[in-house]
């Protein structure tokens, strides 16, 4: 009969070892296939993170501009109403104080003129909330009659060049570039000490292309993703589903670029 | 009744045990766990018929061919469901499909279906092998503990259950040819140990079906 001694080292252990050797390429070959998986899963994460953060970003802007519509039709229909009111009534009691007694019409006279500068500051702050050209007549107008005020101050000269037909947009996209013109207007004449303001819209099918360009300084170094006014772009851009390119000319100045995808 | 027949005996209470608990949950139990049911169920049936073979003094062994082509399929099915994203699904039904058909040579050819497939049963301990301990980096993994954290408890209980086993099986079934030649009682001395290491895995599996989310 045979012992154990007898098991020799290469008959007993050598396939063993085998199969301890071809269990470990196993694993590696698994672990290898694993991790480059593994990015792809990162990277489909990392995605649906975003598009997450770009449909609360959107939720956002879209619900603070109903919220400063409904502020705006509020001022002016309601609050406005009521001072026009005030002031019909204040001529009315100032006419009669002219027949009677007259040292009413001063005082009257001041009340007056407070609830016209009022009324004004109403129909001012409820048109910055809501411009109400945007919503009658579009873009276009709208962009037109901001551009028609600033040039008429005669500190800087805008020039639009608009086109494209602009008819049929989404309110939120008319009012999503409005916004952002107005954003980069607003750091021109703010930062940039520019005599000029170039703004033409393209529309190439379902592309709308925004071009922004000023004479001015341009951004300084490492300041293209700083700044509250440069984010609000940023995430406005980003909410409406588009690409922002912007950056200094070589010319001088800051110009940027903004492409929405329109949907069909 | 003898020592080591109680030991074998006793190994099937914990077979019985988890079947029962996974038929009487199985509908209010996660994916992954569903799948490893029915290889539960597969080897509950398997096991007992076999047992019954075994009091009448029959050769089971036809029942061990089927098992180890059927377990490994429904082992394909739970790892391909747990890895499911991070391995490609082709690699693990291409493994499967290759051992059946290996598995199908040996019986018909190589170790008839009266006979000890332990070629094929080793092949099979070795693919078990690599996917649990390639189980245990992917458990590691943040991405996984993010994506199926509620779940992963349970998981590395029945995956350290397949694991000891099947590492186990790897020695007595590859031992097991050449300790038959030498001597019967150290033949019956591996069995024992492999009921041994049976009831360990089956202790396993209850306690991951027992520790699974709830919520």
């Amino acid at each position: 009969m045979e012992t154990i001694k007898d098991l020799s080292f290469l008959n007993a252990l050598l396939p063993l070892a085998v199969i301890v050797f071809i269990i470990g390429i196993g694993v590696v070959f698994l672990n290898l296939h694993f991790q480059k998986n593994l990015s792809v899963q990162k990277l489909r994460q990392e995605a649906l993170k975003s598009s997450y953060q770009q449909d609360l970003l959107r939720s956002n802007i879209h619900a603070q501009e109903e919220e400063r519509k409904r502020i705006a039709q509020d001022l002016h229909d309601e609050l406005g109403a009521v001072m026009s009111i005030m002031r019909m009534h204040l001529m009315v009691l100032e006419q009669q104080s002219a027949d009677g007694t007259k040292q009413l019409q001063a005082p009257l006279q001041y009340v007056r003129q407070l609830s016209e500068t009022a009324l004004a500051s109403v129909r001012s702050i409820s048109h910055r909330l809501m411009p109400p050209q945007l919503e009658s007549f579009g873009l276009k107008a709208a962009l037109e009659s901001v551009t028609e005020q600033i040039n008429r101050a005669g500190e800087i000269k805008i020039e639009l060049g608009c086109e494209a037909p602009m008819d049929g947009l989404h309110w939120l996209v008319n009012l999503g570039l409005f916004r952002i013109i107005m954003e980069m207007i607003n750091n021109t004449l703010k930062h940039a000490g520019a005599r000029s303001i170039r703004v033409d819209l393209f529309r190439h099918g379902q592309e709308l292309v925004c071009y922004y360009t000023d004479d001015g300084r341009g951004l300084s170094d490492g300041n293209t993703s700083k700044g509250l006014g440069l984010k609000s772009i940023e995430g406005r851009v980003n909410s409406l589903g588009g690409k922002l390119e912007m950056g200094n000319q070589e010319s001088g100045g800051y110009y940027a670029i903004v492409r929405l995808t329109l949907p069909a | 009744m003898s020592f080591s027949e109680t030991i074998i005996l006793l190994s099937h209470v914990p077979v019985l045990l988890t079947v029962v608990y996974a038929a009487l949950h199985y509908s209010k139990l996660p994916r992954e766990l569903k799948v490893f049911s029915w290889f539960i169920f597969l080897s509950g049936v398997i096991q007992f018929t076999s047992l019954a073979f075994w009091f009448v003094s029959k050769n089971n062994m036809p029942l061990l061919h089927i098992y180890v082509a059927a377990g490994f399929l429904c082992l394909a099915w739970f790892y391909n469901t747990l890895l499911n994203g991070f391995i490609d699904a082709r690699i693990i039904w291409s493994i499967a499909i290759l051992f059946l058909l290996f598995t199908t040579i040996n019986s018909l050819f190589i170790q008839p279906v009266h006979t000890f497939n332990s070629i094929a049963l080793t092949v099979e301990a070795i693919l078990i092998v690599i996917l649990a301990l390639f189980t245990y980096r992917f458990f590691l993994s943040d991405i996984v503990k993010e994506t199926s954290g509620r779940n992963i408890s349970s998981l590395n209980w029945i995956n350290s259950g397949l694991f000891i086993y099947y590492s186990s099986s790897i020695l007595i079934f590859y031992f097991g040819a050449v300790i038959t030649a030498f001597s019967r009682s150290l033949n019956l001395y591996t069995w024992i140990f492999h009921s041994f290491f049976s009831i360990v895995m089956y202790t396993c599996f209850f306690i991951g079906l027992w520790k699974r989310s709830k919520t």
